[in-house]
């Protein structure tokens, strides 16, 4: 019978002979096999230090503000990766040698009913997608930098135990309502305790040194305690590998020239913060005005937090059973038992299950279920039975299952408590499978999207179509030649209320922009106050370039005073 | 005869329907759209069509932003307007002449 929990480097089975040369301290589990995850961590450490190489020549090589940007960013992202994987593999070559694997090979029990003394949880997928942090855009953030448009280039990174991913970078402006990215980041190895801690990188995208508002004496200190600091906070970062220390995962570098990416805002998710759907999520802001890239953030993260745990998606046991067809004892139908998810599906046949045909039976099993072994007397060479009980409503529905053997019957009964064990830790991801789509493989930063599109290259003639309509009108009713009907009138007519001012200068906004490549289209920002019905109104558009003073004294009865236009 | 905004008025109206076209993650419908209940129409540059209905939903009182929203539902793909023309008027006539 296969099990899937079962995980070990090597499987001993309780009482053989090797395990007692084990005892005997004949030998050393990690002498009797390399562990294959740490070839594996050493390879992706080698493979992020010739990564390192690249960015440094790359930014080396920059002649645009831009492209330094993204180098830095990926040379900063190949430096926390290295420090993490670095700090990880010494964690688990201090473990070896402790004796202390956090792993140990699980056997057999032949006659023991019940749980073992320590269990570990399944692992799960995690992905967090539709990230977006709303911006709070002041009204003085429009005079502060007249005729430039400060920019900024933002991104995310994210780490859960020694993983660590980005996201794409963002140029933001203060036309922009929120910093959306697109990315989906997926970690495959998450544990239901696990924390996945996000960190908004930013910087500015104009020289620092031209900025207005910070004062030079502030930037050059900020600079230099960074490369004061760096040294210890290389050193904490090997202590605490895996991000639960509180210094930020990113660390400068500050031997290269170039743009320098600031902590922004940080917080940390965990399995209470997943849920099938949109949460919202306070954010800790780590840097205030005086930060050169300093950006006004509302406070908050909104993101789609999934998490698949691999006993709802994998088969978790299998194997022969035989069930009741009916009511009486007798019946006892064969068949291929499969334990996925929150369902024990009944096949009849093996191959079935991989066929995709639909099952005898499926038996629900959820935190609610109550499992019982026992041995029955009546049905003789094949004692060994599994009750599974549920309750619907009022009703309770007991399915009776043999197993081929007394070992079959520990195995299924394992293969169960350590179902219920895994849906008590990972809540809410058993209810049901949380859907996750595989990240696709991100695109590089697209040139401007091309003119021809089919909004261009469609024409519709009004006529063509109302030449239909007619056609019903005139079938339809009468016509009403000589008077203009009533509704024509909305076309015509002034608004009955007067208004005084008439030369409100409202700049109208462009009707439709090309998309930007580096987000989606934007949103003028619709958050400007509204135009309000008090006496003291006054004239406000979404980006005013001008402001005509005029209108402040003129207006007073609270009409409304812009004519907005929005791409939709 | 005048129009009286807020009271209810019958129009001739054309139904479009127009299916939202793909741009990247989002759909979006390609143009632009101007006014609202809490807009200064005076200020119109154009003066052609009106909104009555958006998807079954009532387009006569609202708000820019009410109206904004309605056409840019991630979930729909289609969206059924109901607009009225002033040349609607001249066209229905010239056919009832003829």
């Amino acid at each position: 019978m296969f099990s899937r929990n079962h995980r070990s480097r090597v499987t001993v089975a309780r009482g053989s002979a090797l395990e007692m040369e084990f005892k005997r301290g004949r030998f050393r589990l990690s002498l009797f096999s390399d562990p294959p995850e740490d070839t594996e961590l050493q390879r992706k450490l080698d493979h992020e230090i010739r990564m390192r190489e690249g960015a440094c020549k790359l930014l080396a090589a920059c002649s645009q503000r831009e492209q330094a940007l993204e180098a830095t960013k990926s040379l900063l992202v190949c430096n926390s990766r290295i420090l993490s994987y670095m700090g990880e593999l010494q964690r688990r070559k201090e473990a070896q040698v402790l004796g202390k694997t956090g792993r140990r090979p699980s056997g057999w029990c032949w006659c023991r009913i019940g749980p073992p003394a320590e269990r570990s949880p399944c692992h799960g997928r995690v992905c967090i997608s539709d990230l977006r942090i709303p911006l709070m855009w002041k009204d003085t953030e429009y005079f502060k930098n007249k005729g430039d448009l400060h920019r900024w280039a933002v991104f995310l990174l994210l780490q859960l135990g020694e993983h660590i991913q980005d996201t794409e970078m963002i140029l933001v402006d203060r036309t922009l309502t929120d910093i959306s990215f697109q990315s989906n980041v997926l970690f495959t190895e998450a544990g239901p305790d696990f924390e996945l801690r996000l960190e908004l990188y930013g910087a500015c995208v104009e020289e620092e040194g031209a900025l207005t508002g910070a004062p030079k004496r502030l930037a050059t200190k900020l600079s230099s305690s960074l490369g004061r600091s760096s040294g210890r906070r290389v050193r904490a970062s090997l202590d605490s590998a895996g991000g639960s220390g509180s210094s930020p995962i990113l660390l400068p570098t500050p031997a290269v020239s170039g743009p320098r990416y600031h902590l922004l805002a940080h917080t940390t998710l965990t399995l209470a913060a997943v849920q099938d759907g949109f949460r919202t999520h306070d954010l800790t802001l780590a840097s205030h005005e005086e930060n050169p890239a300093w950006l006004p953030l509302y406070g908050s993260v909104c993101c789609r937090l999934a998490a698949q745990p691999l006993c709802m998606t994998q088969p978790t046991a299998s194997g022969t059973l035989r069930v009741q067809q009916a009511v009486e004892m007798q019946n006892w139908v064969r068949v291929h038992g499969v334990l996925k998810g929150t369902n024990l599906f009944c096949y009849r046949r093996p191959e079935d299950a991989d066929t995709g045909e639909e099952p005898l039976l499926t038996i629900a099993i959820n935190k609610e279920t109550r499992v019982r072994a026992g041995e029955l007397d009546q049905a003789p060479g094949r004692p060994f039975t599994l009750s599974i009980s549920n309750q619907y409503g009022d009703d309770e529905v007991t399915h009776t299952l043999q197993t081929e053997s007394r070992e079959a019957l520990q195995s299924w009964m394992e293969a169960l408590w350590q179902l219920f064990f895994d849906m008590s830790q990972w809540k809410q991801c058993c209810d049901e499978i949380m859907k996750i789509e595989t990240p696709a493989p991100r695109k590089p930063p697209q040139a401007l999207a091309k003119q021809g599109s089919l909004y261009h290259e469609m024409a519709i003639e009004p006529l063509d179509d109302i030449a239909a309509v007619t056609d019903i009108l005139t079938q339809r009713e009468g016509a009403r030649l000589e008077t203009p009907p009533p509704w024509l009138a909305m076309f015509t007519d002034q608004p009955a209320l007067p208004h005084p001012c008439s030369a409100a200068s409202v700049a109208p906004a462009p009707a439709w922009t090309q998309p930007l490549p580096w987000g989606r289209p934007r949103t003028f920002s619709l958050d400007a106050v509204p135009p309000d019905h008090s006496p003291r109104a006054r004239s406000v558009a979404p980006l005013p370039p001008q402001r005509s003073p005029r209108t402040r004294d003129l207006c007073s009865k609270g009409q409304p005073r812009t004519w907005l236009q929005s791409p939709v | 005869m005048s129009y009286i905004p807020g009271q209810p008025v019958t129009a001739v109206v054309q139904r479009v329907e127009i299916h939202k076209l793909r741009q990247g993650e989002n759909l979006i419908l390609g143009f632009s759209i101007g006014g609202g209940i809490d807009q200064d129409p005076s200020q119109n540059p154009f003066s052609e069509d009106k909104t009555d209905k958006v998807n079954g939903w009532d387009m006569t009182m609202v708000t820019h932003d009410q109206a904004r929203k309605r056409l840019t539902k991630r979930s729909e793909e289609v969206v059924r307007l109901l607009v009225t023309r002033q040349s609607l008027q001249k066209a229905v006539q010239q056919s009832m002449l003829s």
